[in-house]
């Protein structure tokens, strides 16, 4: 069984967005396409498909096993849905229907496809999501009360019920932690070791190498390199390709140990947290010394974000105490950073009113702002912009500008790039190290990707072995 | 028809409604309360009478005009007070939570009780065919709308990241009013006060139609269009006055509001 | 268009079925409340001397003296102050001891018996009408949005919207009745007088519920879970059954509460206007005549009709979505 694309292009009216590319995936051999979010591959899995949205049109040749897949009708097209074709959607949690149990999302495949009675389609259901690891209470959820991986699951189950033996998978690791991540991918694995074709979209380095077989690198819709996944990723030939490759924290050097250089600006002791009843984290201790860099790391769930609110004063522990020392004791000394950098300004007003305000507000020297936004490389005409105008990445560095401005003791970063592309991400993290360097200020990242965290803090603390503070290593 | 454009219309429509309304019924030169049953039902244009004369001889255009100021004054008299209080405790209680917003928002609840044309009707039962009245209870109704959209949204605005970082920065609960609240309420604030201005008027005219809400003689148009259903036959035209009226009042509202769906 | 637009029933979405309906009875409090402040103020808003009203109601214009009326106000505590008098009022109220009317001397809760069924049945053939036009139009629209139907649908939908009830009665009581003479004007009698009432507060209620089920369904087809129902392999009509329905009906039954408040309203506007002899007609001929027993009567029945109704589709709401049980 081959899955071939020869010339394929995706076009909104007379504008080109993905393409020309052509390539060919047999059994037991996958194809990654990588590249940056929105540079259009999630329309190229729609093309294959022939499940493209109104307005878009695709054209090329699409041949499975020989067979011109793009020339049939509308409905014959749609009739291979599930039975020869299946497509893993972006985020499980919003694909699968809310009001329906998870477990019959399953079974009506088997039911109304496959053509099985409904006792035995149910009993393979169940069946399939515990070869998943999912318990028959998951099976009888709603998928808004499952979390990101198992939803993931569970989507995957429903879109491989119809037995189809090519899988396209979009993004499938987006917004899941390293523990679900590898999860997902193992998944994607079992099904090419069983003999299916798959292509996988994303932007994720570490999932192309864990997959093998092909990559193809894709930027603005055009393919900038293509061959075999170990070469291409441990050797690109493009310039792109080596941004790209040393964008995954994996390649980043690790960070110079520096001795304790100066006194502590915050300290936690025996520190709880809890939201409500629920009681998150406890028993976390540490000591942060002036321009130290501390990460925080852990699944999601474990109570990060309350932990670094409950840092920042705006939520009390519920044991233990967060102590204040030296330059930290200042008004504004602790300042925070956001992950959805468009989120954490006011979205009606341009850029420049929200730093006037501030500057009028704390009466700052007037040349302070702009040398910060020079330092971090930001032109001067963003500014005139409105927040969502602006790139995540620009934005983000605007936001640590805007932070530094008050020359803070501690920045307490939640999740600063997890919303930005690998590239980017790479580019922020490291003008955030430089510039809390400079400014004498202690950086405090909380972060799900534990690669990211051993080679950029100098010290980890990872909540899931609670509490146990690391050496970069 | 594109947004703006038809904005625009809706606002011509009543600036020019709202201009004839002031200057009243002086600018035909008739008072419209006087009677002539012997110049009872000509047609428009007929002389001295520019759209011609009721029934009762009573000037068509003078009664027309008279009716304007008073729709027009209520809706705008009842849909600022509701905007003015409904926007400003919306956001108290979206912001303050706790008790605050426990009971305004009982209160609110309260009002809802009852569908609110029946509430109207009910007030405007104790003291017939009086303006204060119809103002205080559908000022009292449209008060809700504007109350919890404004509390909804601020809600939301309070709970997220800009708001906490702003806090975080320093700056203050007014910059927090003017930069994120209001923004984010504004145009629906104008979006809620154009509807609630064409349901003002047509509530007004219903009301007066079915004589429970103001009554003849006072030249309201609902009322007029009642006393002149039964001449129908002989003179259509000067049935059909108040309707273009009503009909044109509320459309050039609804224009100005925009493309919003309700419900 | 209700008075309280889309605000107009107050949705207890989520929580237990107990919050539910203690939050549906504190309602109903409220409004034989109101009703009952109301009824009370209209007592004392009538010129003249209540105690002399009554005597001269029992003993004749001609008979009675002003030793008589003082006699009156002593037997029925006349002067107590009015919170006092308010407490008894709303006492009465309270207990649904709605007295005789003042105009025809029947029992109140007698007459609205006979009322209730005349207004139930025009509210009933009013949301068929409403209900034979929206369904279909506003499903095929929303399964083809931007096309014929669905432009056509939204102009006509606009129009229609903008129009009060009482106009539209109007113009179709000339139109069908007056010009064409096909159809009876008012009054009740044959199964012929219900078609223009209820052909009018059908059409109204159907202006805002087309878009509803056109903006649901077409909402429901483009959802994200909606095309992976697709992508899995179930066919059109397949996946619109098991997965679009439920998820577009939400939104169109919580808009039933809204509606709920139209239908109130536009009851008590489309009887008068038409004669029929139900509830809303008698609420406004009890406002003239300043008939106080008769106006709290149906005021109440008409109020608790609204809770009840909003409880319904609380429960419609529940059933429908089980995100709510909470």
């Amino acid at each position: 069984m081959t899955l071939k694309v020869e010339d394929l292009t995706v076009c909104i009216g007379d504008r080109r967005l993905v393409g020309p590319l052509g390539f060919s995936v047999a059994r037991g051999e996958p194809l990654t396409i990588l590249g940056e979010t929105g540079a259009g591959k999630s329309l190229l899995a729609q093309a294959i498909m022939g499940a493209l949205p109104r307005g878009l049109n695709a054209t090329g040749a699409v041949l499975l096993d020989g067979q011109r897949l793009d020339s049939l009708p509308e409905r014959a097209r749609q009739a291979l849905w599930g039975r020869r074709l299946a497509m893993l959607p972006q985020e499980p949690w919003r694909a699968l229907d809310p009001l329906m149990a998870a477990g019959s999302q399953v079974a009506e495949v088997h039911a109304l496809i496959g053509r099985t009675p409904w006792q035995k389609a149910r009993s393979l259901a169940e069946q399939t999501l515990t070869r998943l690891k999912l318990d028959r209470r998951a099976g009888a959820a709603l998928p808004g009360t499952l979390s990101g991986g198992m939803a993931q699951r569970v989507a995957f189950a429903a879109a491989t019920a119809g037995g189809a033996g090519v899988l396209l998978a979009d993004e499938p690791t987006k917004g899941l932690d390293e523990m679900r991540r590898d999860e997902v991918v193992r998944l994607l694995a079992d099904f090419v070791a069983e003999g299916g074709i798959l292509i996988t979209i994303t932007h994720d380095i570490a999932v192309a190498r864990a997959l093998g077989g092909q990559a193809m690198i894709l930027r603005e819709g055009e393919v900038v390199e293509s061959g075999v996944a170990e070469r291409v990723l441990s050797a690109p030939q493009s310039a792109y390709g080596r941004e790209l490759v040393a964008a995954d924290p994996a390649t980043w050097p690790l960070p110079e140990s520096r001795p304790a250089t100066g006194d502590s600006v915050l300290r936690a002791e025996a520190l709880s947290v809890a939201r409500g009843q629920r009681l998150l984290c406890a028993g976390i201790g540490f000591d942060l010394p002036a321009g130290g860099r501390l990460a925080i790391t852990g699944p999601s769930g474990l109570g990060k974000t309350s932990l670094l609110d409950t840092l920042a004063g705006l939520i009390p522990p519920s044991a233990g105490r967060v102590e204040r020392l030296g330059r930290a004791r200042a008004p504004f000394g602790l300042q925070k950073l956001y992950q959805d950098p468009p989120a954490a300004f006011a979205p009606q007003v341009s850029l420049a009113t929200s730093l006037d305000d501030l500057e009028r507000r704390h009466g700052l020297p007037p040349d302070r702002l702009p040398s910060l936004l020079q330092r971090l490389g930001l032109a001067p005409d963003l500014l005139a912009r409105r927040p969502r105008a602006v790139s995540g990445g620009e934005l983000q560095r605007l936001a640590l500008a805007r932070v530094l401005a008050l020359a803070p003791a501690v920045i307490l970063a939640d999740e600063p790039t997890s919303r930005l592309d690998p590239v980017t991400q790479r580019r922020v993290m490291a003008v955030i190290a430089e510039a809390a360097e400079e400014a004498e200020a202690a950086v405090i990242l909380v972060t799900h990707h534990a690669t990211m965290a051993r080679h950029w803090a100098l010290e980890v603390l990872d909540l899931e072995r609670n509490a146990e503070v690391q050496t970069a290593a | 028809m594109t947004g703006g454009i038809a904005r625009f219309i809706g606002l011509a429509g009543i600036a020019a409604m709202a201009a004839l309304a002031l200057a009243g019924p002086l600018l035909v030169g008739h008072d419209p309360a006087r009677q002539n049953l012997m110049a009872s039902l000509p047609p428009p244009l007929s002389e001295g009478h520019l759209l011609g004369t009721d029934h009762l001889g009573r000037d068509m255009a003078a009664r027309l005009l008279a009716g304007a100021r008073i729709t027009l004054s209520l809706a705008a008299f009842a849909v600022l007070s509701a905007a003015c209080f409904g926007t400003g405790l919306g956001i108290l209680a979206g912001w303050a939570g706790g008790i605050t917003d426990r009971l305004l928002g009982a209160f609110a609840d309260g009002v809802l009780a009852l569908p609110g044309l029946l509430l109207v009707l009910l007030l405007a039962a104790i003291h017939p065919n009086s303006w204060w009245t119809l103002y205080a209870g559908l000022a009292l109704t449209l008060w809700v709308e504007f109350f919890r959209m404004s509390r909804a949204r601020t809600r939301i605005v309070v709970a997220g990241p800009a708001v906490e970082a702003a806090q975080m920065l320093g700056l203050g609960r007014w910059h927090i009013v003017r930069r994120h609240l209001w923004p984010a309420v504004a145009t629906q604030v104008l979006t809620l006060a154009a509807f609630g201005a064409a349901t003002v008027v047509t509530a007004l005219a219903t009301l007066g139609f079915i004589s429970v809400g103001l009554r003849p003689p006072t030249p309201e148009w609902g009322v007029m269009m009642a006393e002149l259903l039964p001449n129908w036959r002989e003179a259509p035209w000067t049935v059909m006055a108040p309707v273009i009226c009503l009909a044109f009042t509320v459309a050039c509202l609804r224009l100005c509001a925009g493309r919003e769906e309700e419900a | 268009m209700p008075l309280a637009m889309g605000a107009a029933s107050r949705r207890l979405a989520g929580g237990g079925m107990l919050r539910i309906v203690a939050g549906r009875c504190v309602q109903a409090v409220i409004v034989a409340l109101v009703v009952g402040v109301v009824g009370f103020a209209m007592m004392e808003a009538l010129p003249g001397d209540a105690a002399f009203r009554i005597a001269a109601g029992r003993y004749g214009y001609d008979a009675v003296s002003a030793a008589a009326a003082d006699l009156v106000r002593a037997e029925l505590g006349l002067d107590r102050p009015a919170p006092a008098r308010l407490a008894e009022w709303l006492g009465h109220t309270l207990v649904l001891d709605l007295g005789r009317s003042v105009v025809t001397g029947e029992r109140v809760a007698a007459a609205i018996a006979s009322q209730l069924a005349n207004t139930v049945s025009l509210a009933v053939a009013a949301m068929l009408v409403a209900l034979a036009i929206s369904l279909p139009v506003g499903c095929l629209a929303g399964l083809a949005p931007g096309g014929v139907l669905d432009r056509v649908s939204a102009v006509l939908s606009i129009g229609l919207r903008a129009t009060p009830a009482f106009l539209l009665g109007v113009v179709l009581m000339l139109l069908l009745a007056v010009e064409l003479r096909a159809l009876p004007a008012a009054g009740h009698g044959r199964a012929s007088h219900l078609i223009l009432p209820s052909l009018t507060l059908g059409l109204f209620l159907t202006a805002v519920l087309t878009r509803v089920v056109r903006n649901a369904v077409a909402e429901t087809v483009a959802s994200e879970s909606f095309q992976f129902a697709r992508l899995k392999g179930l066919p059109l009509p397949v996946a619109f059954w098991r997965h679009g329905l439920r998820n577009a009906s939400v939104p169109v039954v919580a808009y039933l509460g809204v509606q709920a408040a139209l239908i109130l309203e536009g009851v008590v506007v489309v009887e008068s206007l038409f004669a029929w002899p139900g509830i809303g007609h008698a609420l406004t001929h009890a406002i003239f005549q300043r008939d106080v027993p008769m106006l709290q009567g149906t005021a109440l029945t008409l109020g608790l009709a609204f809770v009840v109704l909003s409880f319904l589709v609380d429960l419609a709401c529940r059933a429908l979505d089980p995100r709510m049980r909470a």
